[in-house]
């Protein structure tokens, strides 16, 4: 059972559009026990709103008496509908001292204000009922997202927002985020001046976005009203929603051009961008994992195979791709996590990506890089552009497949992964082998240290502790024992990996 | 203290004029008209002459009186001098309806001007002038006598314009006299002398209000007398009782019969006070509570100047004392449809009314 309305909130409540306090605002937190239609008397009216028409305002100086009076009865306020009366000064003065409210509102049908008010105040649970009704029944005809929101907004007599967990708005008028709501947390909530809803995602219960509603003040009972109206509003909302992915799955142009837009418009995302994000349960604020995948089989794959089988694939390891969308000559997909993730789930990403991909068919020719955590659109933006560089230097290897982390692209880890690779092994072993015997081994670390040392003899003379000529001799004999041009800077640069590969 | 029952006056000599002004301008209750050109004539007419002053009762039963002052427009009456000879023609146009006497004037109100009008009159006629009249204050409809209560009729009556037209009306139901003499004096370019109720002394005796002159006389001494200006301390020496007061916050006027009202607030207490009016100040309402109403009379005065107000000169921002005096006849219930609020329009809850 709610407690009685204090008078403020009857005002703020949409019976009382229209209605102004012209004095006693003092008393606004009184509370209203019931509603009373002036008959001429004020037995029994204690804690009531007590309602009266042009009469008593009208000539205005017969309105003094009726405020000290209701006072003196107890009555919680004066409602006058006054027609274009206007109180004395020294009326409004007395209720100022007597700090009785008195409203004043120029037309309407007391009669019926009455009736309506009395619903407010001594059966919220009625007025209740009657807009849930009302709002079903007029959602039932509406399909678009703007379509509900407006409707829901118009029955409810307030403003309904759609907006993103960190306050974009997607549909509706922008309102104020109250910062002391939790909206990472997916249950209705009442902030200062706003309520907020969940809108769930279509497909999995998680959320996709929040409906918002501002209120000025109001009383319980009509925040009721509000917190059950959002959440006959959600269900249309989400259908809504669902619709519009259906409509988005098929329209595949639709998302790479999304992907696109995020990429280029970074943290300035158009509401356009942020709505069709959120139609397809795409959560940009959190922190996205993006993945390149290029494929350079000679015959052309089934897309939808190749994403498919990897969201599979992915999914038995327990990593959800959010999307994927055709981006340059790969696909895009990416991973949402609400929080930061940790380092080690991005080598158990990198391990996972491997194995499923190892999995699929090699003629696909599959490589694939990894990006690291970033946060927000620009946060998505960035990790896809890094998932593709490192997607191009996996495409470089001579294996597939291939899988790249944009982390372990730095050169040590670059060369790292050449000196281990068993090509680079092979080459070496092919290639140094004249100089692999124990009575050439001086011949071997003469190569080593003259090409760590860009080819300077001097520099060579120095680290092996000989003299300048015989480092000349020396590698005048391996050029001949080599057969190689040590002038070739490609020559140069494979015998130099080839020499740390075995490990001079 | 009442002033009624003030030492009776034997003459209106130039020693009383002051008092006689201060005394009307009081009794007017915020309206009666501006006593000023009065006072100037009446100066005039008993430096000359006093006007000797009798009771109804002193007078010869059967001696003739008729009632004379002025009619009009407030506004007129206040910059117009009216010819004390042209209220003598009234008088006899009346007295020649009634068979040629004329032995006494009466006064109609001793309310603002018409209390001095009366005095000037006798003056001019060189008759005693009847010590009382027929309101005991002003008021601003010339049904609202005692005369007209008793079921006396204002008829024959006469109106004289500036230039000596005369109206003489033989017979008037009492609705009729009141827009008869309006629209007659708004013929007259707004004012005009007038004569009316001519009744025996022996009536007079019985319905008039006795000693009202020396009355109003006793009150302007005391109001003269006073230091004070404050509104406590002057009520209390002109035996009446202080409301309020404080500064004038707001001025509704008046449209057409609805009555206007000014809203005075006490800044220190956050009190605040109406004061419903027509012509004259009808009530005075104090936080809701109705303190003072009509046939009470209600007198405001700047207490800073000490000067008395008509309705008409209070100006928004202006302190205001407000002040009730005693009625100089107790008008029985059944006449408080007449001279009471309601007869006004107004429709007030009067169990304050301090009495």
């Amino acid at each position: 059972m709610n407690s009685a309305p204090r008078v403020a909130d009857l005002l703020h409540d949409p019976v009382l559009d229209g209605t102004r306090v012209v004095a006693g605002a003092a008393g606004l937190e009184r509370r209203v026990s019931d509603v009373h239609w002036y008959d001429g008397t004020f037995r029994k009216v204690a804690d009531h709103l007590v309602v009266c028409d042009e009469a008593q305002a009208s000539p205005p100086y017969r309105l003094e008496a009726t405020v000290r009076r209701a006072q003196e009865a107890g009555a919680a306020a004066l409602l006058v509908v006054a027609g274009p009366a206007r109180p004395l000064l020294s009326t409004v003065r007395l209720a100022d001292r007597l700090e009785i409210p008195v409203l004043w509102r120029e037309s309407g049908s007391p009669g019926q204000l009455v009736l309506e008010l009395t619903a407010l105040v001594r059966a919220p649970e009625q007025v209740r009922a009657r807009t849930i009704e009302r709002l079903l029944r007029q959602l039932s005809s509406k399909r678009t997202g703007q379509d509900i929101l407006t409707t829901a907004g118009s029955v409810l007599s307030a403003t309904v927002t759609l907006m993103t967990s960190d306050g974009i708005c997607i549909l509706g008028d922008p309102v104020d985020v109250d910062p002391r709501l939790h909206l990472d947390q997916a249950v209705p909530q009442r902030g200062e001046h706003l309520l907020v809803h969940p809108v769930l995602d279509p497909q999995v219960n998680r959320l996709a976005a929040w409906l918002a509603c501002p209120f000025e003040r109001a009383a319980d009972s009509r925040l009721d009203v509000l917190a059950v109206g959002l959440a006959m509003t959600e269900p249309f909302i989400r259908s809504w929603l669902s619709g519009q992915r259906a409509q988005a799955d098929r329209d595949s142009v639709f998302r790479a051009q999304l992907v696109s837009e995020i990429v280029a418009g970074r943290d300035s995302v158009s509401r356009d961008v942020v709505e069709g994000a959120v139609s397809l349960g795409w959560r940009l604020p959190g922190w996205h994992v993006g993945i390149h995948v290029l494929s350079d089989a000679a015959v052309a794959v089934d897309r939808e195979r190749i994403v498919d089988q990897l969201t599979a694939g992915l999914a038995g390891h327990g990593i959800e791709l959010v999307a994927s969308a055709s981006r340059g000559n790969g696909w895009a997909m990416w991973i949402t996590t609400d929080d930061e993730p940790a380092p080690e789930d991005a080598r158990r990403l990198m391990r996972a990506v491997r194995l499923v991909t190892a999995a699929l068919p090699r003629e696909w020719s599959l490589t694939a890089g990894i990006g690291r955590p970033h946060r927000g659109p620009n946060g998505l933006a960035e990790s896809l552009g890094e998932a593709r560089d490192a997607a191009d230097l996996a495409r470089s290897h001579d294996f597939r497949p291939a899988v790249e982390h944009s982390d372990e692209l730095g050169v040590a880890r670059l060369l790292a992964t050449w000196q281990r690779s068993d090509v680079t092994r092979a080459f070496a072993e092919t290639a140094l082998a004249p100089l692999r015997d124990a009575a050439h081994s001086h011949l071997l670390s003469t190569l080593h240290a003259y090409l760590e040392s860009g080819g300077s003899a001097v520099l060579t003379a120095q680290a092996l502790g000989v003299h300048r000529n015989t480092v000349t001799t020396r590698v005048q004999q391996i050029r001949d024992r080599l057969g190689v041009d040590l002038d070739d800077p490609s020559q140069r640069l494979a015998l130099q990996v080839a020499c740390r590969a075995l490990g001079v | 203290m009442s002033h009624v029952d003030a030492v009776p006056l034997g003459l209106i000599a130039e020693e009383h004029v002051d008092a006689l002004a201060a005394g009307a301008t009081l009794l007017g209750s915020g309206g009666g008209g501006n006593v000023a050109l009065a006072e100037q004539l009446v100066r005039h007419a008993v430096r000359r002459r006093p006007v000797v002053v009798r009771r109804a009762d002193e007078l010869a039963p059967d001696a003739h009186v008729v009632h004379v002052g002025v009619v009009g427009a407030p506004d007129v009456l206040a910059e117009r001098l009216v010819d004390p000879h042209d209220m003598a023609v009234a008088a006899h146009a009346v007295a020649a309806q009634t068979g040629g006497r004329l032995d006494a004037v009466g006064i109609i109100e001793i309310g603002g001007l018409n209390g001095l009008a009366g005095v000037v009159a006798a003056a001019e006629l060189g008759l005693p002038v009847v010590d009382g009249d027929l309101m005991g204050r002003a008021f601003p409809s010339i049904n609202k006598t005692t005369m007209a209560l008793a079921g006396g009729s204002a008829a024959p009556l006469s109106v004289v314009g500036p230039v000596g037209d005369t109206v003489v009306v033989t017979r008037s139901s009492a609705a009729a006299a009141e827009r008869l003499l309006l629209t007659t004096a708004g013929a007259f370019g707004g004012a005009g002398a007038l004569a009316l109720y001519p009744t025996s002394a022996a009536k007079l005796t019985e319905v008039g209000i006795a000693g009202t002159l020396s009355a109003c006389v006793a009150l302007g001494s005391a109001f003269a007398g006073c230091p004070a200006r404050q509104g406590a301390e002057l009520a209390a020496s002109l035996g009446g009782t202080f409301l309020f007061e404080g500064r004038v916050d707001e001025i509704r006027p008046r449209d057409g019969v609805l009555t206007g009202s000014i809203t005075v607030t006490d800044r220190a207490t956050g009190s605040a006070a109406r004061v419903d009016l027509l012509e004259e100040f009808l009530a005075v309402t104090v936080d809701g509570i109705t303190r003072a109403c009509t046939p009470d009379v209600v007198v405001g005065i700047d207490p800073t100047s000490g000067v008395v107000l008509s309705s008409g000169q209070v100006r928004p921002g202006q302190m205001l004392s407000l002040l009730s005096l005693p009625a100089l006849h107790h008008w029985p219930a059944s006449a408080m449809g007449v001279v009471g609020p309601r007869a006004f329009g107004l429709d007030l809850e009067l169990e304050g009314v301090l009495r």
